[in-house]
This record gives structure tokens, C-alpha cells and sequence, in this order.
């Protein structure tokens, strides 16, 4: 009994015990006593490698006991199977297992992170994370740790450029509305964390990112719809992305979905598209297409704008853009050579 | 012996009261024979600066909702305070700025509405947080009430014999620096004034960014990063600066400051310097500097890069990000500088509004504790006008009349009233 046998089993000892305790598990069936059995020391083993983890972490010798337990866990490669068999673990093992994965990946020896290599040589991990969100059971779980990873650039950038990442657009809008608002933290943490990686990802990959994007603009679920549209202006705002922005504000099709979102029933929708639509307008190069339509409905806008959330008199900045609109469309004038 | 003591107490008192009184007469000074007249076999000698200087009782002011306690530091545009919201019992700070001495400032105003409008918009656990502004028109002052930090980097290495931190401690700040700066560049704002001063601190370590005075907001469509002017301090300025160039890179100056703070706060020392502005600009001009021996290679790398001549080459935030130092885990090897404790010897610096609450609470006051030092020059001659000018506003907690029952324990308030709330429960 590791917690409170006399003699401490050593991070090795307690490897192999979870290692062969987790593959009896991911062997039987359910009911079966010997998974019960398996069960039961998976969650003893969990519980005792947190608890030895806490005590080094209090006694300041973390470092050694952290270094032997990683460098066990890696060549057992026990992350992924830990991951693999989660949602055959129970409630409280699950907890541990997101203790333990967390506190590895944090380890630091100088300015190596080895659990953070660990799982750059075994993506697979990441994959399964993210599977993860497909599974009720422990989506919730994986969100946790998903979300830890998100801290390192080299592993966000591998789940960016997974083909898993596409799923995020369906799993941001999946009925249980927990696991949605989790997954959509993750997907924003992927996008905004690492300023340069996530730039770089979109301008490479634009069309398709916002093809998938328009969906959850357009999306039945007004949740969805207004965290799409709130992360879209932080995204065009934020001067890393001053190519993406161009390119967005360049396209009519844009334009005109920000326009009708100005006028949809929610406010706050109404107040995020404000939020977009106005790096249309202030755009000193305005594109053909988007001039002409800008033109077409002049008067309308000016109209529009000017009863526009009026009640917000205390936002002087929200007051200030909105005068700086309707000024900028009222001076609007067609392109000399048409 | 005690009845003696009493005694004492009492005529002390009495001294008070007639101070008091005299004051209302609008007399200057009491003089100090005034105790003879009671005619007691002992005279109490009362030194005149006690009396001088202890004509104003505290009082509990208000600024809206905020109740105000001590002078937290001073500016160029006025005092700042620490305040509490009396709504959500949050610590604040305000920064009180008299709308006639920010006219004389160059674009003092315009500086001040623009830190506001920047302010506003930006929301990073490393940048300063602006709560709430405030303005009373009656007396010309607009007050921007933001999170309360508990130091500046610079009171603190000022604090050291060494004028350094640990390089952990270095490190812990320059990580949160970096965090701030990336966030800032982001949305496109180059904050051109980069030094310790400029960086506070809170209780739990966290760094802020503050001061966007003379911060620089692009224009969400120029291409790069190209900025005309700077007014920031000139030791942390780049060559590109200090050689007068009419264009520039703003995002590589806030790097070159960045990291000329960073030699500082690990060094002790400034890379360049010189006796006036013109020698310091000289020398930044010609870019040539040194880094002491103690500082390890990798170290010297990371400043190397950000003090680099060629703002093309010098790192971008990106790099800093990448570079080994950053990435660094450094343990706590060392004792942590902390702040300096406050001139009344609170290490912990706690709120200094409690004894004003205490006061307003148990009409109490104390005698020992002057309001600020404004008090202490316009003593006398003020002392009606303020009052008048005060009630106008509807903002002070008139002090309560102090009741004669109360009197005797007058003396008993000293000058470690801090923290003893459980005052306010005897009567």
C-alpha cells in the first residue's frame, strides 16, 4: 500500500504498478471483477504519484522526484495511454490524472521542458486531447489539460496545423453547453496565445479558417454567434494580424455580413458588428466592392448609425467611433473614373 | 504618580482645546505660558511644533464613492492617493490632477485625456487598470481612480544599497515586462516611456505597466510601425532618438528601454549616462557600452540583442520570447527585495483608510496625523476658507462634534492606531 506503507516506492515502481494496472483496464469489459480490480489500483496508483508529487513540490526537492517521473512516465509512454484509457478511469482518477499531466508539463530544468518535447516526439497525445471534446465523459477533463499545452507555442503549433483543429468548429458548438464554452476557450487560447504562430497559421490558411469561421458567425446557437464575432474583431484589431485584416476587409462578402449583423435583433450582436464593421469604413483603401456598396446604402447608414444605440451616451469611446463613422460616410464619394 | 499623569493628559488637552479655539478666532499661535494660568504646582511644557503642527484632525473624505486615505506618491500632474470603493471594499488608487497645473504642462491635457481614451480600451493582467474618472468642476480636478499597486520597481531598487534584484526576482518582473509590451504592440501602441518607474508592482507580485502619457497609438492601417516623436526619459531612449533622426521604429524603442531597464534592474547600473542630456545623448549616440563581468553569458546575450545599435537587427518581441534567458526557470535562490516599509515603519503597508474610517465611525478623532502636507503650509490663514470650500462639495464626512465624554481618551490614540479597528467598538 503506497499511501501509507512505511517504505516510499520509488517513481519507477509506481510507473510499471500504473502501467499494468491501466493496460488490465483498457483489456476487460465492463463488469467484469477483474476490472474493478484494475480500476481500483489505477486510482490508487493515481492518487499516490499525486500525493508524492504535492509532498516534493512542498519539500522543494521537486525537481528530482518530478525529473525521475517524467523520465519514467515518457518511456512508458504512459501520457497517451493514461489519455487513451481516461474515460474508462473513474471520477476522482481522472482529476488525478489531470493533476499529474498539468504539474509534468510545467516541469522546467533550465530552459528545457522536457514533458513539453515528451509530447512534441508523441503527438498522438495531442490528437487524443482534442479527441477528447467528442466524449462527454471527460471532454471537460481534456479541455483542462488541452489548455495547459495551449501555454507552449511548440505544442499550440501542432494542434493548429492538425486536421484535428477543424474540428474546434464543430465541437465550439455542440449541444451540452459546458463542453461548448470549454472548447471555445481552447480554440481562442490557440488563436491569440502565441501572437506570431497564430498570424502566421492564418494567413496561411485563410480560406479555409474563415470558410469554417462564416459557420459559426451564421450559427443557429446566439452564444456561438456572439463569441465568433467578438473573438473576429480581437483577431482583426490585434496588429499581428494586420495581413489577415487586410485581407478580411477586402472581401464585400464580409461587409455585408457585418452590415446585416448590425441589425440583428440582439443587441450585443449589434454591438460586436459595430466593433467590425467600423474597419471597413475606416479603411483609408477601400477596394472597389466595398466602396460601392458603402455608396449604395449612404444614406441609409448615416440614418441607420445615427439612432444607433444611442442610450450608450457613457461610452465616449463607442460615442467618438460612431461620430467618426457617420462623418466618414457622409464624406464618402465615388472613385473619380466611374 | 498616576493621578499625576492624569493630570497631564488633561492639560495637554487643555492646550489643544484653547489651540483649537484660537484658531477659530483666527489667531496664529498659542503661546506656550498659556498652561500657566491654570495654576497648577507643575507646569506641562507643550513644544511649540506640537502645536503647530497638529491643528487638523483627519477627516474622512469622499471622491464619489471612493473613500480617500494617504498620499500613496506625487506626480508631474498631482498627488495619488489610496482610495477604498465603499461599494465593492476594493483598494484603489486615484490619481488627483488639478486641471491649472495641467495647463501649464506642454499638452498636459491632451496628454491626460489621451491616457484615458488608451486606458480605456486595454485589459492585460500586466497593465495598469483604469477603474473609474471622476471630475469635479466646482474645484478644477479630475480624478482617474485605477488598481492599487503597492510599489514602483524604482522606490524599490532605490530601497537596496545594490540598487539591483536578484536576478530571479529580475527575471520574474522582465517575464511580465515582455507580457505587457506584446500586449501593447498588439493593439498597436508603442508606450515610448519604458523605465523602473513607470512599472508598479501589487501585493502578489504582479507587474503593471503604467504611465501612457506620451504612449503613441498607431493608426490601425499604416503599414508599419514608423513614429515621429518621443518625449520619454533620455537614459532609456535609442540611438536612433538621441541621434535626432526624424523617423523611427516605435516597437524596436520600447524594446531598446525595455532593455536598458532589464542592465538596470540586474546590474544596478544605466549602460549609458552622462552628466547632462547632451554628454548622455553623445554617448547613447555612439552606442558603446559594456556589461559587467557578473553578468552571465546568457544574459549578456538577451542585452546585447535589445541594445542593439541597428534598431533593424535588434530583437522584436518575438525574439526576446525565443531567447534562452527568457525561457529560463530561475529558483529563488536569494532573499527577495521587497518594498520599503512606509515612513511609519508598516512593512506591510496596509490601508491607509482605516484610521479614517475608524474616525468617521467613532467620532474620534485623532490629534497625531496630519491629512497631507498641504495642511501643514496653509495652516492657519486657510483653515476657514477650506472648510467652507469643502462642505460646498458635498464630499467630506463632516467630522462629528466631538463629544466632551470622548475628550479624556483623546490622548490615547497614538500614532500605531493602524489596524485597531476594535476601537470602534468601546463607548
Amino acid at each position: 500500500m503506497p499511501l501509507f506503507g512505511r517504505s516510499q516506492k520509488s517513481p519507477q515502481e509506481l510507473v510499471k504498478q500504473l502501467r499494468d494496472a491501466v493496460s488490465a483496464l483498457s483489456k476487460g469489459d465492463k463488469g467484469d471483477k477483474k476490472v474493478e480490480k484494475a480500476s481500483e489500483d489505477v486510482s490508487k496508483c493515481l492518487a499516490s504519484i499525486k500525493a508524492l508529487m504535492n509532498q516534493s513540490a512542498e519539500q522543494d526537492s521537486q525537481s528530482e522526484f518530478l525529473a525521475q517521473l517524467g523520465h519514467e512516465m515518457y518511456s512508458a509512454n504512459l501520457l497517451l495511454i493514461l489519455i487513451q484509457n481516461l474515460a474508462k478511469i473513474d471520477f476522482e482518477g481522472r482529476k488525478d490524472v489531470v493533476h499529474i499531466f498539468n504539474n509534468l508539463l510545467r516541469q522546467q530544468i533550465g530552459t528545457r521542458t522536457p514533458t513539453v518535447e515528451h509530447i512534441c516526439q508523441h503527438q498522438e497525445i495531442l490528437i487524443e486531447l482534442m479527441k477528447g471534446y467528442e466524449n462527454k465523459e471527460i471532454a471537460l477533463r481534456c479541455g483542462m489539460m488541452l489548455r495547459e499545452c495551449c501555454r507552449y507555442e511548440a505544442l499550440s503549433k501542432i494542434m493548429l496545423y492538425a486536421e484535428n483543429f477543424f474540428d474546434f468548429f464543430n465541437y465550439v458548438e455542440v449541444s451540452t453547453f459546458d463542453i461548448a464554452s470549454d472548447a471555445f476557450s481552447t480554440f481562442k487560447d490557440l488563436l491569440t496565445k502565441h501572437k506570431m504562430l497564430s498570424a502566421e497559421f492564418l494567413e496561411n490558411n485563410y480560406d479555409k479558417v474563415f470558410d469554417a469561421y462564416l459557420t459559426l458567425l451564421n450559427s443557429e446557437n446566439y452564444v456561438t454567434r456572439r463569441q465568433a464575432l467578438k473573438l473576429l474583431g480581437e483577431l482583426l484589431l490585434d496588429r499581428h494580424n494586420f495581413t489577415v485584416m487586410t485581407k478580411y476587409i477586402s472581401n464585400p462578402d464580409n461587409l455585408k455580413l457585418m452590415m446585416n449583423m448590425l441589425r440583428e435583433k440582439s443587441r450585443n450582436i449589434q454591438f460586436e458588428a459595430f466593433h467590425v464593421f467600423k474597419v471597413f469604413v475606416a479603411n483609408p483603401n477601400k477596394p472597389r466592392p466595398i466602396m460601392e456598396i458603402l455608396l449604395r446604402n449612404k444614406e441609409k447608414l448615416v440614418d441607420f448609425l445615427t439612432k444607433f444605440h444611442t442610450d450608450r451616451s457613457e461610452d465616449e469611446q463607442f460615442n467618438d467611433e460612431k461620430a467618426y463613422l457617420i462623418k466618414q460616410i457622409k464624406e464618402l464619394k465615388p472613385p473619380e473614373d466611374s | 504618580m498616576a493621578e499625576g499623569a492624569a493630570m497631564q493628559k488633561f492639560l495637554q488637552l487643555d492646550s489643544d482645546q484653547m489651540h483649537n479655539f484660537d484658531l477659530d478666532h483666527g489667531m496664529s499661535f498659542i503661546h506656550d505660558d498659556d498652561n500657566l494660568d491654570t495654576g497648577l504646582p507643575f507646569i506641562h511644557h507643550v513644544d511649540s511644533d506640537q502645536i503647530i503642527y497638529h491643528p487638523r484632525r483627519r477627516r474622512a473624505k469622499y471622491i464619489g464613492k471612493y473613500l480617500v486615505g494617504d498620499v500613496l506618491g506625487e506626480g508631474s500632474y498631482g498627488k495619488v492617493k489610496e482610495v477604498l470603493d465603499t461599494e465593492s471594499l476594493i483598494r484603489r488608487a486615484v490619481k488627483i490632477l488639478k486641471k491649472k497645473k495641467l495647463r501649464k504642462i506642454p499638452n498636459g491635457e491632451q496628454n491626460v485625456q489621451r491616457e484615458i481614451q488608451l486606458l480605456k480600451r486595454l485589459k492585460h493582467r500586466n497593465i495598469i487598470q483604469l477603474i473609474d474618472v471622476l471630475q469635479n468642476e466646482e474645484k478644477q480636478k479630475m480624478y482617474i481612480v485605477m488598481e492599487y499597486c503597492v510599489s514602483e520597481l524604482q522606490e524599490m531598487l532605490d530601497s537596496v544599497p545594490e540598487k539591483k534584484f536578484p536576478l530571479w526576482q529580475a527575471h520574474m518582473y522582465f517575464v511580465q515586462l515582455i507580457e505587457g509590451l506584446e500586449y501593447l504592440h498588439g493593439k498597436g501602441i508603442i508606450h515610448k516611456d519604458i523605465k523602473p518607474s513607470n512599472l508598479l508592482v501589487t501585493t502578489d507580485e504582479t507587474l503593471k505597466i503604467t504611465d501612457l502619457g506620451v504612449a503613441e497609438e498607431l493608426d490601425a492601417f499604416s503599414k508599419d510601425d514608423t513614429c515621429r516623436t518621443s518625449q520619454g526619459s533620455p537614459a532609456f531612449q535609442p540611438p536612433e532618438i538621441a541621434n535626432g533622426l526624424e523617423t523611427f521604429h516605435g516597437f524596436k524603442v520600447d524594446v531598446w528601454s525595455t532593455g536598458v531597464t532589464l542592465y538596470n534592474i540586474t546590474t544596478g547600473l544605466y549602460p549609458f549616462e552622462g552628466e547632462n542630456i547632451y554628454k548622455l545623448f553623445e554617448n547613447i549616440g555612439k552606442g558603446e557600452y559594456t556589461i559587467p563581468d557578473f553578468v552571465d553569458k546568457s544574459l549578456t546575450s538577451l542585452i546585447r540583442g535589445m541594445l542593439d545599435y541597428e534598431a533593424s537587427k535588434r530583437f522584436s518581441i518575438e525574439q526576446i520570447k525565443q531567447h534562452e534567458w527568457f525561457r529560463r526557470k530561475l529558483p529563488r535562490t536569494s532573499e527577495i527585495v521587497r518594498f520599503p516599509p512606509l515612513s511609519d515603519g508598516d512593512h506591510l503597508r496596509s490601508m491607509t483608510v482605516v484610521p479614517f474610517i475608524e474616525d468617521m465611525l467613532c467620532g474620534e478623532p485623532s490629534e497625531d496625523e496630519y491629512e497631507n502636507e498641504d495642511e501643514l503650509l496653509q495652516f492657519v490663514p486657510n483653515r476657514n476658507n477650506q472648510i467652507t470650500e469643502q462642505t460646498l462639495q458635498n464630499e467630506i464626512f463632516e467630522e462629528p462634534v466631538p463629544d466632551p465624554k470622548h475628550k479624556k481618551r483623546k490622548e490615547k490614540v497614538s500614532g500605531t492606531r493602524r489596524n485597531k479597528f476594535n476601537a470602534c467598538t468601546q463607548s
